[in-house]
């Protein structure tokens, strides 16, 4: 006990490098608890605003009147990566439904889907693949939006690719991204974004990006299109926009990584999107048919 | 890094810093620190505005922090912990207007994110608030976050009308007289031609004498 012990004893090096330490530790400490105390007082409403942006992006792109139907699809990815399994939310007067896919297209599973906080836990474990979103008028689709999502420049960019009910582009969105302003942020633009519009679900598959000036006629016709009326416009710039609607799309001057991170990702989810509504869009869309027959 | 210039007995008066911030030692056209961003968003003058803006807020609020905690950082780990304490900041800012202002946080929430890396941030909170009372850093730090501002928007000014024939989105000219001006490329000869007006006006009002910085310094970030 009287023995001076030799591991508590200062050293000049040794303690200088644990003050280093506690300073470091408290800095970090008193930062994350600052960080985790903003977040928990701001999180509910970031998601409410999030929640509300995307419902307005989507009746957007769809054209959409205030009240109109929309179905909400969520997609999942089992945890073991062997099925897909698509979930519409119960809603007010209508049960929510499941279904179960294997990767090769074989149905496994179609049933009930009650809302309850159990089944809320159970898809937690699932890797989400985007929602869809299905406008329905007098019982049949007027247009989808899918979600989806790429890796741009500098962390995911994600969209909604918006289809009109004759599988045409009918608008892409870029919801979420950190590129960087003045550069990869010009694809969210609404000049950029034009570009994709009125394709040919025909031509989707060879969408491509071009590093090519984009012609001035054809700026001018897409700067033009926010707020002008359809007809309007399609009489002014419908050349212009018919010479264009093969070619690729034309990159953000500086910014052809976020471009093609863009228009890779658009194509991937019309594409993969076309072959899903094969399989679900029949079965999704049975109740409502019964319902009309009633 | 460019040099430390404030070290006397007696910190400056609040004009002095203002000043200084805004003109003698400008952070882009002096000091030449944080030119990646000056150059990446300055093709308008509302993105000069929006990041200006974010900056000069942010470093007004970590000069002040720094100056109230100087004495309890360990200088061995002082760099770092001006990281953490700009990171905390900007995370704050970019939580608060996610959740209170969404239509706002639309528009800068990207510029906020971009803040953390900032040169100029670390090298004030560095040359300045770790040795200054906490009443002349607020002015350093509010002078040089203006001086920021203020280069953001002579040299949007200078591209927005040189390459998109417009000031603030509303055209001036029909044509676009040099495109250039608008391309990454033309943002540092923008940067290059407005640093050296600038030198000019610095060497006539010190009276023929070359002054220091202006273009010596390394910026990243």
């Amino acid at each position: 006990m009287s023995d001076v012990n030799p591991i508590v004893a200062p050293s000049a090096p040794s303690g200088e490098l644990w003050r280093i330490v506690a300073s470091m530790t408290a800095t970090c400490a008193i930062g994350a608890a600052i960080l985790g105390g903003i977040y928990i007082g701001t999180e509910r409403y970031a998601e409410e605003a999030r929640v509300r942006g995307e419902r307005r992006a989507v009746s957007e792109l769809l054209g959409l009147d205030e009240g109109a139907r929309v179905l909400e699809v969520r997609q999942f990815l089992t945890p073991a990566r062997d099925a897909v399994v698509y979930q519409r939310p119960a809603e007010v007067g209508a049960p929510g439904r499941e279904l179960v896919f294997s990767l090769d297209g074989t149905m496994l599973h179609d049933g009930a889907l009650a809302g309850t906080a159990a089944e809320a836990d159970a898809v937690r474990e699932f890797h989400s693949l985007g929602r869809l979103f299905i406008a329905m008028r007098e019982g049949a689709p007027a247009g989808f939006v899918a979600e989806g999502e790429s890796r741009g420049y500098k962390n995911r960019i994600r969209f909604f690719v918006a289809m009109s009910a004759d599988w045409k582009i009918a608008g892409v969105r870029v919801v979420e991204h950190e590129e960087d302003p003045g550069l990869g942020a010009e694809i969210a633009t609404s000049w950029f974004q034009g570009q994709y519009v009125g394709r040919e679900l025909a031509a989707v598959p060879r969408l491509d990006v071009t590093r090519d000036p984009m012609p001035e006629d054809w700026r001018g016709a897409l700067r033009a299109r926010p707020g002008a009326a359809a007809g309007d416009w399609a009489s002014r710039f419908g050349t212009v926009a018919s010479r264009e609607a093969e070619k690729p799309i034309y990159a953000v001057t500086g910014a052809t990584i976020s471009s093609r991170a863009l228009t890779d990702g658009v194509r991937a989810t019309i594409l993969h999107f076309r072959r899903r509504w094969e399989l679900i869009g029949p079965r999704l869309l049975v109740p409502d048919t019964r319902e009309a027959a009633k | 890094m460019s040099q430390p210039i404030l070290l006397r007995e007696r910190p400056p008066g609040a004009r002095q810093l203002l000043m200084n911030g805004i003109f003698g030692e400008n952070p882009v056209f002096r000091l030449a620190l944080s030119l990646c961003p000056a150059v990446a968003v300055t093709t308008t003058v509302a993105n000069g505005i929006m990041l200006g803006v974010a900056v000069l807020l942010v470093q007004v609020l970590s000069s002040v922090t720094v100056a109230l905690t100087r004495r309890a950082i360990h200088p061995r780990v002082r760099i770092p912990v001006y990281t953490i304490i700009i990171a905390v900041w900007v995370s704050a800012i970019d939580m608060v207007l996610a959740g209170f202002f969404p239509s706002l946080y639309a528009q800068v929430g990207l510029y906020v994110k971009l803040i953390v890396a900032f040169a100029i941030i670390i090298s004030r909170l560095e040359v300045f608030a770790s040795r200054m009372p906490l009443i002349p850093t607020f002015w350093d730090g509010l002078g040089m976050g203006l001086g920021f501002l203020f280069a953001l928007i002579v040299i949007g000014v200078f591209r927005e009308l040189l390459g998109s024939g417009a000031i603030l989105g509303y055209a001036v000219v029909p044509e676009k007289p040099l495109l250039f001006f608008a391309l990454p490329a033309g943002g540092f000869f923008s940067i290059g031609l407005l640093m050296a007006f600038f030198n000019v006006l610095e060497r006539r009002r010190n009276g023929g004498k070359a002054s220091a910085g202006g273009g010596g310094g390394h910026g990243h970030g």
